[in-house]
């Protein structure tokens, strides 16, 4: 371990932590100014580990630990799906599938005054921005991206929404497209949201291409790249 | 307040009306037809008695077990059949740890009517010794995930427990006769329960339109679905039970059909079963066969060993 915290801090990059791992040292990389994401923690020079994963690092500066779960721990800046449960005065109740419900205050909404507060009933589906999650608080959302645009946030009407895990929903995000998306947009068109919190809402304008498209997504789960493309194929021949 | 609802498990409305305008031209969320059944895997544990059965996202484990209890007075000479049911929030976080729930009660009673009334285990072989002893049997189910439809895999996990089951071999004796000697497994092997059919319960969904109605409900399925009826059947197409709690009536035209589905459904699942339980038994049989060389080795040895001493 003392060996690994004196290598360069690149050494742990794509590689598998555990919690506890010391995967940065800050008194070693003064001059630069360091962003964290998921899973890991500031204990003043050392950064660690806080849960099992990998590893990642984004140019220029950020860091995150990749894992796969079924429980989505709120993130700053991460897109979700969440489902509105209650509404009160100031702020709508929102099930993230975090372990507390998020609030999304009224006015969190393009253009959003004490006039216009929007109506939604239980169950309405949102697209959401994460804009503050700390320990021991509620996460807050918004509806509106940083400069105050509606920027396709909102509800989503119709379609199907289903559950993946965490890590499959950040698969489908990643640039180049996953090639489940590739393959099924070849031969299918339909629309989908994906939230990073493991929710994924499908809508086509027929309802066999949403089953199609949800439990290809569904399937991709455990599958490689070339897998998915074969057994999307698959898929594909057997409704033809 | 607040934990309770983070814990709800609840439906979007797109989800509710999807699956709603989806079934108005018979598809299903998951891609099967509306009378499509699910697919069952049934595995075992290493001991006798207990079984997993997995039915899509369904989880449910089953465990066999038995003891020698005093009979109740007025049926002196039947063995006791009973079951638990362990509904755990991991399985679903709408479960409550402890207190079970009304779900958990409903899908005891509804297994224990099918194989009780049925009479589907033979409770009188279960006998010792009339008004003293007698074997009872209990049956836990334990619901590992909840994708759905809990009735139907608990009750293929119960049976299968029940015919993997095996109660040790046990004999009167002593001065009176009335002393009752249990048999170690090692020394007489244990019985297998008499178990004269399989009840297999099959569960229907009914939606607000009454001409829907779906085999197997999913768990987004019973969320949206108005009324849900369990039918218990055996693959004699003989009726065991049958359940309708609640919710919206159904037509008597509705409910024979049902009927006819599951004596469909109930053939293949019991032919499935019993593939199950006779793998089971084969594996069971090879490990027995594979422990008798070693021992009679060492026996050989020991009696060479003697003689040569002598």
């Amino acid at each position: 371990m003392e060996q690994k915290q004196s290598n360069s801090p690149a050494s742990f990059i794509d590689s598998t932590v555990v919690p506890g791992d010391v995967v940065l040292d800050l008194s070693s990389m003064t001059n630069q100014t360091v962003k964290l994401g998921g899973g890991l923690r500031q204990d003043c020079d050392a950064i660690s580990a806080m849960k099992a994963g990998t590893l990642r690092f984004s140019k220029p500066n950020k860091y995150w630990v990749e894992s796969s779960q079924k429980r989505y721990v709120p993130c700053v800046e991460d897109t979700v799906l969440g489902i509105v449960v209650d509404s009160k005065a100031d702020n709508f109740l929102i099930d993230v599938k975090g372990p507390a419900v998020g609030f999304l205050p009224v006015l969190a909404f393009e253009g959003g005054t004490r006039r216009n507060i929007p109506k939604f009933e239980v169950g309405t589906l949102l697209y959401l921005r994460v804009v503050k999650a700390n320990f021991g608080m509620n996460p807050e959302l918004s509806c509106t991206d940083a400069g105050g645009k509606a920027a396709e946030f909102g509800p989503l009407k119709d379609g199907y929404m289903f559950e993946t895990s965490t890590g499959l929903s950040r698969k489908l995000l990643s640039s180049p497209t996953c090639p489940v998306l590739e393959a099924l947009g070849k031969k299918l068109s339909f629309e989908i949201a994906v939230g990073l919190n493991g929710r994924v809402w499908v809508n086509a304008a027929s309802p066999d291409t949403i089953v199609v498209v949800a439990n290809a997504i569904m399937n991709s789960e455990s599958l490689s790249g070339a897998q998915q493309i074969i057994m999307v194929e698959h898929l594909l021949k057997s409704i033809q | 307040m607040e934990g309770r609802l983070a814990n709800s498990w609840r439906l979007t409305v797109n989800d509710k009306n999807f699956i709603k305008t989806a079934l108005l031209s018979e598809i299903r969320i998951d891609g099967r037809k509306p009378y499509e059944y699910r697919k069952i895997a049934i595995k075992f544990g290493r001991e006798d008695g207990s079984s997993e059965v997995q039915l899509g996202q369904t989880h449910v484990m089953g465990i066999v077990t038995a003891q020698l209890v005093q009979p109740y007075r007025d049926r002196p000479k039947e063995g006791i059949l009973s079951i638990y049911t362990e509904f755990s929030p991991m399985a679903d976080p709408s479960f409550e740890p402890g207190r079970p729930g009304e779900l958990a009660v409903e899908l005891g009673r509804i297994i224990d009517r099918g194989l009780r009334e049925s009479r589907s285990v033979d409770t009188e072989s279960l006998c010792v010794l009339a008004g003293k002893f007698v074997w009872a049997i209990r049956i836990d189910l334990h619901i590992l995930d909840n994708g759905g439809n809990l009735v139907d895999a608990a009750n293929i996990a119960a049976l299968a427990a029940l015919l993997t089951f095996r109660r040790p071999e046990c004999s009167l004796g002593g001065e009176d006769g009335q002393e009752v000697i249990v048999h170690p497994p090692e020394i007489r092997e244990p019985l297998p329960l008499t178990v004269h059919h399989l009840p297999i319960a099959i569960t229907f969904g009914f939606f607000s339109n009454e001409s829907i109605l779906v085999i197997d409900p999913t768990h987004n399925e019973e969320a949206v679905m108005s009324g849900r009826m369990t039918t218990t059947v055996n693959a004699n197409g003989d009726i065991c039970a049958i359940q309708k709690a609640g919710g919206e009536g159904v037509p008597q035209r509705v409910i024979m059909q049902c009927l006819q589905l599951a004596t469909a459904k109930a053939v293949g699942i019991t032919k499935q079963i019993k593939e199950a339980v006779e793998v089971y038994n084969t594996e069971r049989a090879l490990r027995k066969i594979k422990r008798h060389p070693t021992s009679t080795s060492v026996n050989v040895r020991e009696k060479q060993n003697q003689s040569i001493g002598k």
